[in-house]
């Protein structure tokens, strides 16, 4: 691979997710009229530059690069960018991209900040493997999440135009409400289901002696998160949340996680242990 | 030998005119048949539909006798339809407006409803109808294949047939943006009109499958019913089924609503939450249009219905001029062919 480090990489992916919510701005205000090639591939060179840094991360450090915030953020970005970069083949969902890039851009950049990238040094001794995959599901619960936060906002701007913009209704590409809410739905359960094995897997994870593991806020808010999505699956259940009211709670949903993470990823003896007294 | 056009059209001609020049399908290989025989034409296809009547035809190049063939031609034509001799009413190109005004009809350029696409199913039909019975050649065969395949770039190429332009079609085009398919929808038509009725069918046509029609004439519903293949409903117990209707068209000549927010908010308990379309077509309103901040529920009136078939009509209208430049390098390409096809043709005669 090249002289570029994987980070140069990575910044290299935001740059062009950037670039792509730069654009997006230009096709909102359109009305989403055209699918538009120029969205997709700004952000396939952005999802290849955000591989390429995933591997080389990967490569260096021998194991798959969920281990501290900047990688965890970045795999994220990646699940997300892998799932639009498939179906926007189909032109008439490229438009998802206008959507998906201020989002990646923004989880981009803030993961660039530098204390989010702490060094592979002296670490408690989990269990390695199953750390993995309790960090890949968890990682990838919630870009299932994150996706159902784009679905969310395509359902209330498509309500939205239906009801009082009716021209940019009838002009624009967004898929019909119906199906917009049966995509909700799907990722919500997706989502909700990667995050419980998740957890699932994390009682397999050897815990260092004397950690209180109901005592560490990452744990207390992973609970506090897989409630609040299980209500909104049981209100759904019971019919008492579809729709915009469905809408809106998963976008206030992935409002708290992304407001959220960082703080209490930084907060968690058990995800950031200080480091050993030298 | 060239491509003459003689006819008449929705743009020449009053429909009172243009009925007496009609030819059915039956009748167009006999009357080809009949000027090929008289020795005017060597190919003809007979286009005949409710907004024009053109014969396309091969007649001798030099001008004299291609003179005599179309003042020949248009006296059939009017002894036929015994209209007398008219004047700009009854039209004829040669080359290359000819051709030109056959890529133009085929692409619906030419139609009432610009780039409306039913007329180029009705040119492959004459077409076929003529060459089925051999009053086709080399001509007019490459002068129709050409002028299917123009319409089909100028339909991948350009906006010239996208977007609803009636306000039944407009009224579906909405409902697919709402509902996932249209299929098993449950559609109630509330009234009568020519309007609404034309806006079941169209939803009818693209899979919504169970209608339901209530009118103050109980008559009335259950003739429409029957025309839709539906079932008819007494006018005060309509809301009996409200909760298993999907699509509302309202087009009563009541002077109050029908519907309005207190009385819709009471019946959307009763239903799933599932996504209720209203289409308001009468004129004064019959749904209150506060409704339209309920949840699940969409409103769209005449109004809003003709505001979205105006702006695709006007969509179109500025892709004509891209069409045109499209149609006149095609008949360009065309008619340059046909040259170098008949120099052969000429000079293999002549060896």
């Amino acid at each position: 691979m090249s002289a570029l480090t994987d980070r140069q990489w990575f910044i290299g992916a935001v740059v062009l997710y950037g670039l792509s919510s730069l654009y997006s701005i230009f096709l909102w205000r359109r009305g989403f009229r055209h699918h538009n090639r120029v969205t997709y591939l700004l952000l396939l060179a952005g999802f290849l530059l955000n591989t390429g840094s995933m591997l080389k991360r990967g490569l260096a450090t021998g194991r798959c690069p969920t281990h501290n915030l900047y990688e965890a953020a970045s795999f994220m970005i990646w699940t997300v960018m892998a799932v639009y970069v498939v179906v926007g083949l189909w032109g008439r969902l490229r438009f998802l991209g206008a959507f998906a890039s201020p989002l990646v851009f923004a989880f981009g950049a803030f993961a660039l900040m530098p204390a989010l990238d702490q060094s592979h040094g002296p670490q408690p001794d989990f269990s390695i493997h199953w750390a993995s995959l309790h960090a890949a599901l968890i990682l990838l619960s919630y870009g299932g999440f994150a996706l159902s936060f784009v679905a969310a906002l395509m359902y209330l701007t498509q309500v939205h135009n239906l009801k009082f913009d009716k021209l940019r209704a009838a002009l624009s590409l967004l898929p019909p409400v119906q199906r917009l809410e049966v995509t909700m739905g799907v990722l919500l359960l997706s989502g909700f289901a990667l995050l419980t094995l998740g957890l699932g897997v994390a009682s397999k994870i050897e815990r260092p002696a004397g950690v209180n593991l109901f005592g560490d806020t990452k744990v207390v808010w992973s609970m506090v998160v897989w409630l609040m999505y299980l209500g909104l699956i049981l209100l759904r259940w019971v019919g008492r949340c579809h729709g915009r009211r469905l809408a809106v709670g998963l976008i206030g949903a992935f409002a708290f996680v992304l407001l959220t993470f960082w703080g209490t990823n930084l907060l968690s003896t058990l995800h950031n242990p200080p480091a050993p007294p030298a | 030998m060239g491509i003459i056009v003689i006819g008449l059209s929705h743009r020449t001609a009053p429909v009172e005119l243009r009925e007496r020049f009609a030819v059915p399908e039956a009748e167009g290989p006999r009357l080809l048949e009949a000027l090929r025989a008289a020795g005017w034409i060597q190919e003809g296809v007979v286009l005949s539909t409710c907004n024009r009547m053109e014969l396309y035809a091969v007649v001798s190049n030099t001008s004299a006798s291609s003179a005599d063939a179309i003042k020949a031609l248009k006296s059939f034509l009017e002894q036929r339809a015994g209209s007398g001799p008219l004047g700009e009413e009854l039209y004829h190109l040669g080359e290359p407006e000819s051709v030109r005004h056959l890529f133009k009809v085929a692409c619906g350029l030419d139609s009432m409803l610009l780039g409306e696409t039913e007329i180029l199913g009705q040119l492959k039909a004459a077409y076929e109808l003529a060459k089925d019975h051999q009053h086709t050649g080399a001509l007019l065969n490459k002068a129709f294949q050409r002028a299917f395949n123009v319409a089909k770039q100028v339909r991948t190429e350009t906006n010239i047939q996208r977007g609803s332009v009636s306000v039944a079609s407009a009224a579906v085009e909405m409902a697919e943006r709402i509902f996932n398919t249209l299929e098993g929808k449950h559609v109630m038509v509330i009234g009568a009109g020519d309007t609404g009725e034309k806006t079941a069918r169209a939803l009818k046509s693209r899979g919504a499958s169970r209608l339901t029609v209530t009118n103050r004439s109980v008559e009335r519903a259950q003739a429409l019913a029957i025309e839709l293949g539906g079932d008819a409903v007494p006018f005060d117990q309509w809301e009996r089924v409200f909760a298993g209707i999907d699509i509302v068209i309202s087009s009563t000549a009541a002077r109050d609503y029908i519907l309005d927010y207190s009385r819709l908010k009471a019946l959307l308990k009763q239903r799933k939450a599932e996504p209720l379309l209203l289409i308001d077509i009468a004129v004064p309103r019959d749904i209150d249009p506060t409704v339209n901040t309920l949840d699940d529920v969409f409103l769209y009136n005449i109004d809003d219905l003709q505001a979205i078939a105006d702006d695709h009509l006007r969509q179109r209208a500025e892709e004509v001029a891209r069409c045109e430049r499209i149609i006149q390098d095609r008949a360009a390409q065309l008619l340059d062919e046909q040259r170098r096809y008949l120099a052969r043709a000429q000079a293999a005669q002549n060896s």
